[in-house]
């Protein structure tokens, strides 16, 4: 992989790629309550339960990310295991959530800076802010790997920081109800029914997608064997952590707050807002916009570097894989991919969409696109564990259950989808499947030494093997 | 990173880690995690982890089909330092050439996996003090060759040793990792100022044949901008010299 900047990023610089994309903090705001709205009383033990099941994908993706360093990062890792046509497929599901995440993330970084500035919701103030904060994280990205990670690195620190400080403060005071009237305890405290359960779980899961994503830094950062495998292991572990932790305060504040307060879509703004005077509903605004931010640029810089990978192998377009000398960044992925993340949701909102549909919407298929990919790699890692005669007992049957409780949850939240909007958006997720299916029907039929070169790794180079005599 | 959890208290998992090391050594480049295994008589589950641990922190390297294991090039820093070699005649008189037609030190460097030696130092106009150049290597032109060499330089010489040696030198990582790019881009490197105050020198590589960095001739002279002028005969007699030493 000529022309990334090789071997440049620190421990902490790759934790933060996988840290920014599951983004603690803006599922902190948004995730518990959804959760909540469709759980009841099951919410924290799902919320557990998908915990769970992540950190078991998660130690599936180690097996590999221990053994090949890629730019294509789950999406080469899979297309060695599992062979070019699953690998294509998973490294399509991935560019759909990678894009669908960034869509989501530059909506809600737009969303809560518009009403940190005191614009409220409005439509074209929020569309215009997506622009903005796209075109921002566009320059920082083409500026060098290097200088992206820093910032989110930053953003996250200080965003995960206010909200734990703005959770602590509000259960200090203590939860007193605003006005007469119905209390969460209804929804809060309600016996779900099994589809409810379900679908609890699927959202649940949505929390943590993006934890796999520092496997495309495999070329750029210093110790990728190392370092790679470390941060997808550590990400979702700590992030449950803190999401549990968040989620058990936010169902105690719930269960004061009115009703409609937790069906408003984003409650914890509700419960800041009714409570709260002073700075905090604007410590609250500030802490979303900055996770968000980091999330888009986390997003971005996985989505570029997927696609980048696949240019280079000629999957894609050839041209996708060039790269800017002078900063070593994959500048015309870039160029092609950023548009679409700014225009489609500014389109959507110009259109009359409400923003926390496009946020909730983007993000319900961004968790599509990561569960089939997620499916396909813990199915892959022992595939490829086997290939190399390095299989045993534990790494076969994790990956058995992982793949198979993803693709069954797929299933369940495509078909079984009760919440509103579900089962459409498991519909948008299958039609942004086909271009990729097709390319990789058309590559089979016409260019089949193209697709065998799905999932380059990087190979030892002359310099990394140690030369005989002086 | 210091959170590698290694105590010092589990001399069984050393001596299996140094048993695969050697299994590997010995057994040669391309064998299996099974043929390890077998040869070092540990579980395989063990034998994977090990493996992969040196992997990681690169004593070892997986073959480009995943397969098969060697050694990394760090083991090649485990052997010490640079190789002391006879110049032949013939290398002596090349330099001895090149010596006459300057009037700037002219002097020959070679390079170990992870080191560099002062082999032939002008003896008219010497160096100041060889054994700076040899251990400081982010300041001296040549050591900054074999650092720009590197994948990554930080393994060969870790930030808390860059030393300021004059005000000039380059202390910051990101000052020194700026200088390599640049070395590393036009093929040879210089620095004023940065070893002495007062002198300022130029390095141009010798290569062997397969790209190998082998040693340097290196250039100083008392002013305040490196010897650009005479970067062309640098390189012949770089170029002259490969085949003596490579």
């Amino acid at each position: 992989m000529e022309g990334l900047r090789r071997r440049r990023l620190g421990f902490l610089e790759v934790l933060a790629q996988s840290v920014a994309v599951l983004a603690p903090t803006a599922a902190l705001v948004t995730v518990p309550a959804l959760v909540v709205s469709a759980g009841g009383s099951l919410a924290v033990p799902a919320l557990a339960a998908a915990a769970l099941l992540v950190v078991l994908v998660a130690w599936c993706v180690r097996h590999a990310a221990r053994r090949m360093a890629a730019v294509g990062g789950v999406y080469s890792y899979c297309a060695r295991g599992l062979g070019p046509v699953p690998g294509v497929v998973c490294g399509w599901a991935l560019v759909v959530a990678y894009g669908a995440l960034a869509v989501s993330s530059c909506t809600g970084a737009a969303l809560y800076a518009v009403a940190l500035l005191g614009r409220g919701h409005h439509p074209a103030a929020v569309a215009l802010g997506v622009v903005v904060v796209a075109a921002g994280v566009g320059l920082v990205t083409a500026r060098g790997v290097q200088l992206s990670a820093r910032l989110v690195l930053a953003l996250e620190a200080v965003s995960l920081t206010l909200v734990l400080v703005l959770l602590g403060a509000l259960a200090l005071r203590g939860g007193t109800p605003a006005g007469a009237g119905p209390t969460g305890a209804v929804l809060v405290d309600a016996v779900p029914s099994p589809g409810g359960a379900a679908l609890a779980l699927l959202l649940a899961v949505t929390a943590f997608v993006g934890f796999e994503s520092s496997s495309v830094l495999g070329v750029e950062s210093r110790r990728p064997l190392l370092y790679v495998p470390r941060a997808v292991l550590w990400t979702p572990v700590v992030g449950g952590v803190v999401l549990l932790v968040g989620a058990a305060a936010q169902v105690v504040l719930l269960r004061d707050a009115p009703l409609d307060v937790l069906l408003s879509g984003a409650p914890l703004d509700g419960i800041v807002r009714a409570e709260a005077g002073g700075p905090l509903p604007a410590l609250l605004d500030a802490a979303a916009a900055a996770a968000f931010v980091a999330c888009t640029g986390g997003s971005v810089t996985a989505l570029v570097r997927v696609v980048f990978s696949m240019g280079r192998e000629g999957v894609l377009p050839r041209s996708l894989g060039v790269v800017r000398e002078r900063t070593g960044t994959p500048v015309r992925a870039l160029l092609v991919t950023l548009p679409v993340i700014a225009l489609v949701p500014a389109a959507a909102l110009l259109a009359g969409a409400a923003p926390r549909a496009v946020l909730s919407g983007a993000v319900t298929v961004a968790a599509f696109g990561s569960l089939l990919a997620y499916a396909l790699v813990s199915a892959s890692a022992p595939v490829l564990l086997h290939r190399i005669g390095e299989l045993t007992p534990p790494a076969l049957v994790g990956g058995a259950v992982a793949s198979a409780a993803c693709a069954a949850l797929l299933v369940v939240a495509a078909v079984a989808g009760p919440w509103a909007g579900g089962q459409s958006l498991a519909l948008v997720f299958a039609a942004l499947m086909v271009p990729g299916l097709l390319r990789v029907a058309w590559l089979r039929r016409h260019h089949p030494e193209r697709l065998a070169r799905a999932g380059v790794y990087d190979e030892p180079t002359r310099r990394s093997v140690l030369r005989a005599g002086p | 990173m210091s959170d590698r959890g290694l105590t010092g208290r589990q001399p069984g998992a050393v001596q299996n880690a140094l048993a695969v090391l050697e299994a590997v050594a010995h057994a040669g480049a391309g064998v299996s995690a099974k043929e390890v295994g077998e040869l070092v008589g540990l579980a395989p589950a063990t034998t994977y982890r090990l493996l992969n641990l040196l992997v990681g922190e690169e004593y070892l390297v997986r073959m480009p089909d995943l397969r098969g294991f060697a050694l990394g090039r760090k083991v090649a820093g485990l052997s010490g330092s640079a190789p002391e070699p006879r110049l032949s005649r013939a290398a002596r008189e090349e330099l001895g050439r090149l010596r006459g037609a300057l009037r700037v030190g002219v002097h020959l460097v070679v390079f170990g996996p992870t080191s560099l030696h002062c082999a032939d130092v002008d003896p008219e106009l010497p160096l100041r003090d060889p054994s700076l150049l040899e251990r400081h290597l982010h300041a001296g032109a040549a050591g900054r060759l074999l650092l720009a060499d590197q994948p990554d330089w930080r393994e060969v010489h870790p930030p808390s040793r860059l030393v300021r040696l004059t005000a000039e030198t380059a202390v910051r990582p990101h000052q020194l990792q700026a200088r390599l790019d640049e070395t590393a881009e036009r093929g040879w490197a210089a620095q004023a100022g940065e070893v002495h105050d007062d002198v300022a020198c130029l390095a141009t590589p010798i290569r062997g044949a397969d790209g190998a960095l082998v040693g340097a001739v290196l250039l100083t002279g008392p002013r305040q901008r490196p010897p650009l002028e005479h970067l062309p005969a640098a390189r012949g007699c770089a170029a002259a010299l490969e085949p003596l030493l490579a």
